[in-house]
């Protein structure tokens, strides 16, 4: 599985190798440490983040609640607002 | 808004569906999802809380372009929790994109089966609201029966996932233990009673959404030409 940002693809790899042992055979097992990936995770992640940056990806539409019943029978917004 | 549910049994422990679930992209039976990436993970009192960025492309039929635009990638924020003491991992996802004209939100709930613990239990449920655009109870017809046909599809990929886990278990198991022939068979059984019932399952959905969607669309000519 790729990564939204191409550079990242190769760290995503790593980082998820080390992630499903981890899950397997320590954290399903009652272990709780997580710093086993701790080191790959930091740079990926860095490479991730930089990466939504680029595409202009941001997570802050989600705080709008749309689905609250109180949006359900108001007037529909203007067409012309993006 | 629409909402639709479904529920499903695994043939296998909650361990095992824990795992899959993880690996699940990429797979032959969504090959729209294009990428999937860790954005935030950690544990915290026991429970590993996951955010992920889910990327994929969705094909609109060409009137509903003409409303919301054509995007060839999507985003989605998917937010997970998998609590190993109670054997229980929720998933959450919400899309991104078009979020000003749809909203789809999806819960997906991994349990062990509450009359066989060496089961698990699959609790899916999605609700679409869709505003701001003409027809928006089509739209949300639409977008339910093609969550309701990734949902089979979904379930193929852990079942696919956890075929490919069988042959590791299958490769240790012949250099090391004495009942090999007898784990085997047992795992073959098990595989193909799952895929045969998941095969019907995914046939029976497949139909009814088509019909439906069928329905829809004439519908919308109907609606068109009363109109014009």
């Amino acid at each position: 599985m790729n990564s939204i940002g191409e550079e990242c693809t190769d760290l995503k790899k790593k980082y998820d190798d080390c992630f499903n042992t981890w899950f397997s055979e320590r954290f399903l097992k009652g272990d709780q440490d997580d710093s086993v990936c701790a080191g790959i995770f930091k740079i990926y992640q860095e490479c991730v983040k930089n990466a939504m940056k680029q595409q202009s990806i941001d997570f802050k539409e989600i705080d709008k609640d749309i689905l609250g019943t109180e949006n359900e029978y108001k007037t529909p917004p203007n067409a012309n607002s993006s | 808004m629409k909402i639709w549910t479904s529920e499903h049994t695994f043939n296998h422990p909650w361990e095992t569906v824990a795992q899959a679930a993880w690996r699940k992209y990429p797979n032959p039976m969504n090959p729209a999802v294009i990428g999937t990436d860790v954005v935030e993970r950690k544990v915290v009192d026991g429970v590993l809380h996951t955010h992920r960025l889910v990327s994929s492309k969705w094909f609109f039929p060409r009137w509903a372009q003409a409303l919301i635009g054509t995007a060839k990638i999507c985003y989605a924020s998917e937010i997970s929790e998998v609590n190993p003491i109670q054997r229980q991992m929720t998933l959450k996802t919400t899309n991104l994109t078009f979020c000003h004209y749809i909203a789809v939100d999806e819960t997906v709930r991994y349990t062990p089966h509450p009359s066989d613990s060496s089961k698990t239990l699959l609790k899916q449920e999605a609700v679409v609201t869709v505003q701001g655009v003409p027809l928006s109870s089509y739209m949300e017809d639409l977008l339910t029966n093609k969550i309701s046909l990734n949902a089979g599809k979904g379930r193929q990929a852990i079942e696919w996932v956890i075929g490919k886990f069988d042959t590791e278990i299958k490769e240790l198991a012949s250099s090391a233990c004495k009942s090999t022939d007898e784990l085997l068979s047992q795992t073959k059984k098990s595989i193909d009673d799952i895929t045969t019932s998941a095969r019907r399952s995914m046939d029976d959905i497949s139909s009814k959404a088509k019909s439906t969607l069928d329905d829809i669309e004439k519908l919308t000519k109907a609606n068109a030409n009363q109109r014009s």
